[in-house]
């Protein structure tokens, strides 16, 4: 039992890192109907700048901010780029470009930053925590990145809930004829909604880097992790994406400490054939049923 | 108040709209009437700005609105209820109405929405409610409430009574021309219900084809037999 509670905690961080990503696909997901597989190449690459600020400037603040700050903008970027160029009515061409982006960005970061995998310097204690006789497997760290995560979902909800702006990027979001037809700039509001969506996934890059390595392929298997997580949680659902992100975390740990931790990526596409069989819809969607 | 001058419209090869005039005055409502394929959603696209139009203009007092995008002409005035489902389901009723007038300033805004509960009272009592859970003439009444929210110059109103029972059609189709009336609205009102149409409004205009073949006082319309066999089928 003390294992399987151990194992339990051990996840947590993870899984809110994974939460994250889910949640940035999500967001571009509910407003374009384009899953973004261009998100983690864009993480990597904020968090290879992040690195470099970090490097200049010694603080992690200073580096998360830039993260945030260049994720915007690389979002931007991707979209004026490549996304408004091909959707225009071609769905599955925007799909295939954003896999085009990513391979760019791979590239492109090989190039810019050589040498292969790089250490990202540990901003907190990231050794367990000593508490009632025993060290326990969550560090200071893991609690930063669970409040960090919990503090940008609670912005997010209070984003979409209760400004303007939000009202606009949900009615854009269902309607977009009805949205304009409204006096919404839906146009202004997809951007904003790639800014946003960048600068979520710069902070689970940011996030992650210290636990990993930084390398232009290591966020390979969070995207995978992220995908089965969007999925499951019905691709247009917050809230799906974070319990489900959460979950996925707990069940990677789970595996990886009863077995091997190279069967965790096989159980989560197992995980996600099962939801594709059961509930393709996803758990949390709004919509009733999705042709897969 | 609107001035339809010359609007063509092509889609391709096909010419859905061709050199259509009509004159909206305000204070009336104004009765677009026609079979299906006659024209009269693509003469309410292209007057909101979703299609632009091949020639032709239209203007609110002496503003061009033709050529300018739906965000930009609802500013000037002129408010589109789209056919169908025009309502955001997954929005409350509240998010519906909020949504109608987001742009505007916030005492403007507030000031409207009191105004479109006094209209339509069941919108007030149902306000949390998501609309999807609205009957059909509710949900209705929401699109125009919605519509209503950017306090418009001129309100289009593209086949209202579609799916909805007659009684219900007759009370919304008055409501909306008490409205033309007390608050000098103009109202294009778009109908393949032809004799509900012609019971509410002042001036008819018969569209076939894309163009308009007659154009006279809705009583006028009603009684010539002739024209209501060749082109409104009844």
């Amino acid at each position: 039992m003390t294992t399987f509670i151990d194992y339990v905690l051990g996840g947590l961080g993870s899984g809110a890192i994974i939460a994250l990503m889910a949640l940035a696909l999500v967001l571009i997901w509910r407003s374009t109907r384009v899953v973004n597989f261009a998100q983690v190449g864009q993480a990597m690459f904020t968090t290879f700048i992040a690195l470099s600020i970090q490097t200049w400037t010694g603080s992690w603040y200073i580096a998360l901010i830039g993260a945030l700050a260049a994720g915007a903008v690389l979002g931007v970027i991707v979209q004026y780029l490549v996304l408004r160029p091909v959707k225009r009515n071609d769905t599955s061409g925007a799909i295939i470009a954003t896999f085009g982006v990513l391979i760019a960005l791979q590239a492109a970061a090989g190039m810019i930053w050589p040498g292969g995998s790089q250490a990202f310097p540990q901003p907190f204690n990231n050794s367990g925590i000593e508490f009632a006789g025993r060290v326990w497997p969550i560090s200071i760290y893991d609690f930063v990145v669970i409040g960090i995560t919990a503090l940008l979902v609670l912005g997010l909800t209070l984003l979409f809930t209760k400004t303007s702006l939000g009202l606009s990027m949900r009615a854009a979001a269902f309607n977009p004829e009805v949205a304009k037809l409204s006096g919404v700039r839906v146009s202004r509001v997809l951007t904003f909604g790639w800014a946003l969506a960048g600068s979520v996934g710069a902070v689970a890059g940011i996030l992650v880097a210290p636990v990993s390595t930084i390398s232009p392929n290591s966020f390979d298997i969070l995207l995978v992790y992220a995908f089965t997580v969007a999925v499951i949680g019905g691709l247009d659902s917050l809230i799906g994406a974070i319990s489900i992100g959460v979950f996925t975390g707990l069940i990677i740990s789970l595996v990886s400490g009863y077995s091997d931790s190279g069967n965790a990526p096989v159980v989560a596409l197992l995980l996600l054939a099962l939801n594709l069989i059961l509930k393709p819809e996803g758990i949390f969607s709004h919509h009733k049923a999705r042709s897969v | 108040m609107l001035t339809i001058t010359d609007l063509s419209v092509n889609y391709g090869a096909v010419q859905a709209l061709s050199n259509v005039s009509i004159e909206v005055p305000k204070g009336e409502v104004t009765a677009v009437i026609g079979a299906n394929g006659a024209g009269k959603s693509t003469l309410m696209r292209t007057l909101s700005g979703l299609v632009k139009p091949g020639s032709g203009s239209a203007t609110v007092g002496d503003v061009t609105i033709t050529g300018r995008k739906p965000e930009d002409i609802v500013r000037l005035g002129v408010s589109l209820v789209p056919e169908g489902r025009s309502t955001i389901p997954e929005l409350t009723v509240e998010e519906n109405l909020r949504l109608g007038g987001l742009w505007r300033d916030k005492a403007a805004r507030n000031s409207t929405h009191a105004q479109v509960f006094d209209l339509f009272p069941v919108l007030a009592q149902r306000r949390k409610m998501r609309a999807d859970t609205l009957s059909g003439g509710e949900r209705q009444q929401l699109a125009i409430g919605r519509a209503l929210m950017s306090d418009p110059r001129v309100l289009l109103l593209d086949e209202p009574s579609l799916g909805l029972a007659p009684l219900i059609v007759t009370q919304i189709l008055e409501l909306v021309s008490r409205l033309a009336s007390e608050s000098d609205l103009a109202v294009l009102l778009v109908e393949q219900n032809a004799v509900t149409a012609l019971r509410v409004a002042t001036t008819g205009v018969v569209l076939n084809l894309g163009k308009v073949v007659m154009v006279g006082s809705g009583a006028e319309i009603a009684a010539d037999e002739q024209l209501r066999h060749a082109y409104l089928g009844y």
